[in-house]
């Protein structure tokens, strides 16, 4: 590892301060992708703020009905929280397929946000990657690429983004909670947190420099009844999707009143299905309908040359979800 | 007390207390720790190195390249034969062989800063084409040996004679060993003189090695291995680093640590090699075998050879009048494969178990039925009987407690819901090797009470050789257990064939066992008493007025083991649910039935099957490393990208061994078990997939994006 300065504040003033005062700071949440990345020498930050003594691990009930998560309360302590677990059993679901128990114990919600690609090509220096050192081209694009996008890449950059609760969240609707060093606080949509390659492949997200994510925000539970979370992978755990499904179906008077569906590892964000979204509102939740949904998911995808698996698979996990969100016995 | 108990290993506490010091544990003072740097290009030369940022930087001691490096003993072939006790000459050419060679090692008073420093080396390259994948260059193939090729009767006649016979091919990815414990070694030299305490599995070997590559004499080498996290064959042999460490030793006059990085396992420490076996198979209506034919194409590197031999099995399994087996190699810019947990028999039998069920779906007969009809109790690839076979035992009994009649004939037909049902079998052999071994047993009487101590090279590398032992010092002192003290793991002791091809457990228990017979028969002899009366070791020390006595043993193999093919044989069952439109799918039981003699202890062999079905299993699922096309390096770099099985992705697991006999196998009739219970294992899996969907995977390993994109076997409804 290269030599880093190391600082643990006890508020957030001081974390803001010691971010500001140095270049290439980065924000230390459990570590369990940042201090990897570190060893690997694919991160370089020149100082680590240390942010667990920070007051942002509470889960608190909004009047509404939504819930606010912190973004510095374990994967593992928001998976298993009660209220969690009644309220967002599909952000449980998905949280708890991810990694490992030890990983969850140490993963924070905000670091889970910030998870960037398990694309081998970023992770050895090296090999090409636009990701890693903007202009040294896209490895993957003519290599190995079964794991990687079908939807919304580009020349530049082809990984997909690995983080199961994600996928979830934008099934959810949530927002993140974000804070800038000079004290103003916003609050960003979950489906235009991440952000596809497009002509800036090193940015995974639309957070700017030094801002810190305070919490996550989710609405009023609506598909606590009917979810599932269904994720492809080459072993039953400690495996990164192949592919993943998050569906919610909110069922009134026998017709799907609201549908949340996205998926995993297709693309360099979680990818919400909108026009699957749409097209189930008010629809009555036969078989018919969740196919025509899942062909409707599918129907732009643009599969790389190892991957178009992801394609066939794909169309028959998002059918599965959502029978199996459908026919779930609350 | 004894042998045949299943008693928790002896050594057991020492391991969960933190007690058992492995290599890189040794609290040695003044020790310094090295860094391993490694090439970034997979062939080409190294034109510049540029140490001074490195130099410059706090706690440096040293910094090692080619540049500088210790002449040592290198080969004058171009591709010699890697061996257990071969030469690992290293940085001794700016050369570039593959991917991820070491090409530097620095050392400094801290890890850190060694880790730290060693980035910042900078090496310039002139770089060149790598060949990497095998199968573009065939050209290049070639017959390694002259035994690499076999054959009785005439294949293609017997093919032709064939009522139905069939032609496929069968691939195995490259695999790595990966056990938990990553190499590592401390190492001193002194006035001349090596020691080091290395993760090994053969003492004997690494010394050799180390006094070859720096022509020094073996009696100047001492090895200390006393605990061994894993090996799986990739400690067989003393590697680079130990070299590296030993050159740094030498260096610096301080004891050197280097351990070798998970990452730097992938490529430095060998690897299992890609197999491409083509089989051609043949039988009459009957399902009398009349050609069974074997050709595999592996890949060797550009600077040494080794060559698996898949084809071992296919030669001696079955009744075949026909019979070929051949190996070619392709060199290519990776590094030297070298035995992987059943090296041959792993990998081959997946082919040949596979083709077999291929065949018997064909001819319409139960696979067992078929294999039954096969089976054979003379080796016709040698024309010697085996000294044991109950390999029909294995597969009838494993058939009545898996449940095998509930099995349907035609593929695709049991389901559950969203889940496929299939039922696997194959059959399974390995060969019982038993090698010289010597020991020394060392016995003290405090009051009435004899203490034993047992000292040998042999190494324990979480198989339970410490324990099995002691129950046979215990079996033939005749005292119990907790007087005997097993020492092991350092070159001062007896030699040992060491921990390796499943020969450890006979080699390491026939060898304590003449060590004790002697003892009795020496102190029986200086009190002229006869050989056959009973009379306790107390006695005997006590009746010759001694309170310490040491006797020294050999065991070796007879005329009669020479005489017969010897081998411990299996049979594996399987249960597989494959989920029809996401390709996942669960292995929901497995029966595995063995004959492979005495058992000396059931609890540590219930393990080395479990561990070996585990490994099989881990073949089958999702183990493989992924080369890049391209750059020629591995982009699997670590366990989140090696997929190993998990504990969700085990079966119920029961194993079962046959009570056997085998006194021709060696005096204490005692066979392997760390590689019968990978063997065949993937075969059954593949073959419940087939019985499952009625698709044939043979590429190893069966992912779901393969399986999901399989077609039905042709002829399946």
């Amino acid at each position: 590892m290269r030599p880093f300065i190391y600082i643990h504040p006890q508020n957030e003033k001081e974390a803001f301060t010691a971010a500001l005062a140095t270049e290439n700071s980065k924000y230390l949440g459990g570590g369990t992708n940042l201090l990897d990345l570190m060893k690997e020498d694919v991160e370089r930050p020149s100082q680590l703020v240390e942010i667990a003594d920070l007051n942002f691990n509470k889960i608190s009930e909004h009047e509404s009905g939504g819930y606010t998560i912190g973004a510095m309360l374990s994967n593992a302590d928001t998976a298993n929280h009660q209220k969690i677990r009644e309220n967002y059993p599909l952000l449980s679901m998905a949280m708890l397929s991810a990694a490992t128990a030890q990983i969850r114990n140490m993963a924070t919600n905000g670091g889970n946000l910030l998870q960037r690609t398990r694309c081998p090509y970023f992770f050895e220096t090296s090999m090409p990657c636009n990701k890693r050192e903007p202009g040294t081209g896209c490895g993957a694009l003519n290599g190995m690429n079964s794991q990687h996008a079908i939807f919304g890449w580009n020349e530049k950059c082809i990984a997909v983004n690995p983080s199961d609760m994600c996928v979830a969240l934008a099934a959810l609707d949530a927002k993140v909670l974000v804070q800038k060093p000079e004290g103003d606080s916003r609050t960003i949509d979950f489906k235009n947190f991440h952000r596809l390659p497009e002509d800036k492949p090193e940015l995974d997200n639309s957070l700017e420099p030094n801002e810190l994510i305070t919490a996550i925000e989710l609405p009023e539970p609506m598909f606590s009844d009917h979810y599932d979370y269904l994720k492809i992978r080459e072993r039953s755990s400690y495996a990164f999707a192949l592919i993943s499904v998050a569906a919610g179906l909110q069922i009134k008077d026998g017709s799907i009143a609201k549908a949340g569906l996205a998926m995993g590892g297709v693309a360099h964000k979680p990818w919400k299905l909108t026009a699957s979204e749409e097209f189930l509102t008010g629809k009555k939740p036969t078989s018919e309908n969740f196919k025509k949904a899942a062909e409707l998911a599918m129907k732009d995808a643009r599969p790389l040359s190892d991957n178009s698996y992801k394609i066939e698979i794909g169309i028959k996990a998002i059918e599965r979800a959502l029978t199996q969100a459908f026919e779930r016995k609350a | 007390m004894g042998i045949g108990n299943a008693i928790d290993r002896v050594e057991g506490h020492l391991k969960v207390t933190g007690k058992a010091k492995y290599s890189s544990e040794f609290q040695i003072e003044n020790k310094v720790y090295a860094q391993a740097i490694t090439s970034t290009i997979a062939k080409g030369e190294i034109i510049s190195v540029d140490t001074s940022e490195a130099e410059k930087q706090k706690g440096v001691l040293a910094i090692i390249t080619y540049k500088n490096a210790e002449k040592l003993k290198t080969s004058d072939k171009k591709l010699p034969v890697l061996d257990v006790d071969s030469i690992q000459p290293v940085l001794q050419s700016p050369n570039i062989h593959y991917y991820g060679e070491y090409i530097g090692l620095v050392v400094a008073e801290t890890f850190e800063q060694a880790q730290y420093a060693a980035r910042l080396v900078k090496f310039e390259y002139k770089k060149e084409t790598p060949k990497i994948n095998f199968k573009n260059h065939r050209e290049d193939a070639y017959r390694p040996k002259e035994e690499s090729d076999y054959s009785r009767g005439n294949v293609e006649e017997g093919l032709a004679e064939a009522d139905v016979k069939l032609e496929m091919t069968y691939n195995t990815p490259i695999e790595h060993h990966h056990p938990m414990e990553l190499h590592a070694i401390i190492a001193t030299w002194e006035n001349g003189k090596v020691k080091a305490y290395a993760s090994q599995q053969m003492i004997d070997n690494a010394a050799k090695t180390i006094a070859k590559t720096f022509q020094i004499s073996k009696e100047n080498v001492r090895v200390i291995s006393p605990y061994v996290g894993g090996g799986f064959g990739s400690k067989l042999a003393a590697k680079q680093h130990v070299i590296l460490a030993i050159m740094a030793a030498k260096k610096v006059g301080r004891p050197i640590q280097l351990t070798v990085t998970r990452n730097q396992m992938f490529t430095n420490t060998n690897l299992r090699q890609y197999n491409e076996q083509k089989m051609r198979i043949g039988a009459k209506k009957n399902g009398t075998l009349t050609a069974l034919s074997h050709e595999t194409l592996s890949h060797t590197s550009t600077y040494e050879e080794f060559q698996e031999s898949c084809g071992a099995v296919t030669k001696m399994l079955y009744k075949v009048p026909n019979n070929l087996v051949t190996h070619r190699l392709v060199p290519t810019n990776l590094q030297t494969p070298f035995a992987m947990r059943a090296p041959g028999e792993a990998t081959g039998s997946f082919a040949l178990e596979c083709a077999m069920d291929e065949l018997a779906w064909k001819l319409k007969m139960d696979p067992i039925d078929f294999r039954i009809k096969n089976d054979t109790q003379t080796d016709l690839s040698n024309d010697k009987p085996f000294s044991s076979r109950l390999l029909k035992e294995c597969l009838r009994i494993g058939a009545e407690k898996f449940g095998w009649k509930e099995r349907n004939m035609e593929p695709a037909t049991k389901t559950n819901g969203n889940w496929l049902i299939g039922y696997g079998v194959s059959g399974a052999s390995r060969g019982a090797p038993y090698q010289k071994t010597s020991s020394k047993v060392i016995l003290e009487r405090k009051n009435q009470t004899v203490y034993a101590t047992i000292q040998m090279d042999a190494t324990d590398i979480g198989t339970g050789s410490y324990t099995i032992i002691a129950q046979t010092a215990s079996e033939y002192l005749k005292i119990p257990v907790e007087q005997i003290n097993v020492e092991l793991g350092d070159s001062l002791f007896p030699v040992t064939p060491g921990s390796g091809g499943s020969w450890g457990a006979a080699s390491f228990a026939n060898g304590a066992r003449m060590a004790c017979l002697n003892a009795i028969k020496e102190l029986k002899k200086k009190l002229n008493v006869g050989e056959n009366e009973e009379i306790s070791v107390e006695k005997l020390l006590t009746d010759n007025k001694l309170d310490k006595f040491e006797a020294e043993g050999t065991a070796e193999p007879s005329e009669e083991f020479e005489k017969h093919s010897v081998y411990s044989f299996g049979a594996n069952f399987c249960e597989v649910w494959v989920d029809k439109d996401t390709g996942m799918y669960r292995i929901k039981k497995m029966v595995n039935v063995g004959a492979c003699g005495k058992i000396l202890n059931p609890k540590t062999s219930f393990g080395q099957i479990i561990g070996g079905l585990t490994m099989g299993a881990g073949m089958a699922l999702a183990e493989q490393t992924r080369v890049e096309p391209n750059f020629g390096n591995f982009i699997t770099r670590s366990f989140a990208d090696y997929h190993v099985p998990v504990n969700l992705d085990m079966a119920n697991i029961e194993v079962i061994f046959l009570p056997e006999e085998d006194k021709i196998a060696n005096a204490m009739g005692v066979k392997g078990v760390g590689e019968l219970g990978i063997t065949s294992v993937a075969a059954s899996i593949a073959n419940a997939i087939f019985n499952a969907t009625g698709k044939r995977m043979r590429d190893l390993p069966i992912t779901p994006e393969k399986l999901i994109m399989a077609k039905k076997e042709i002829g399946v409804a």
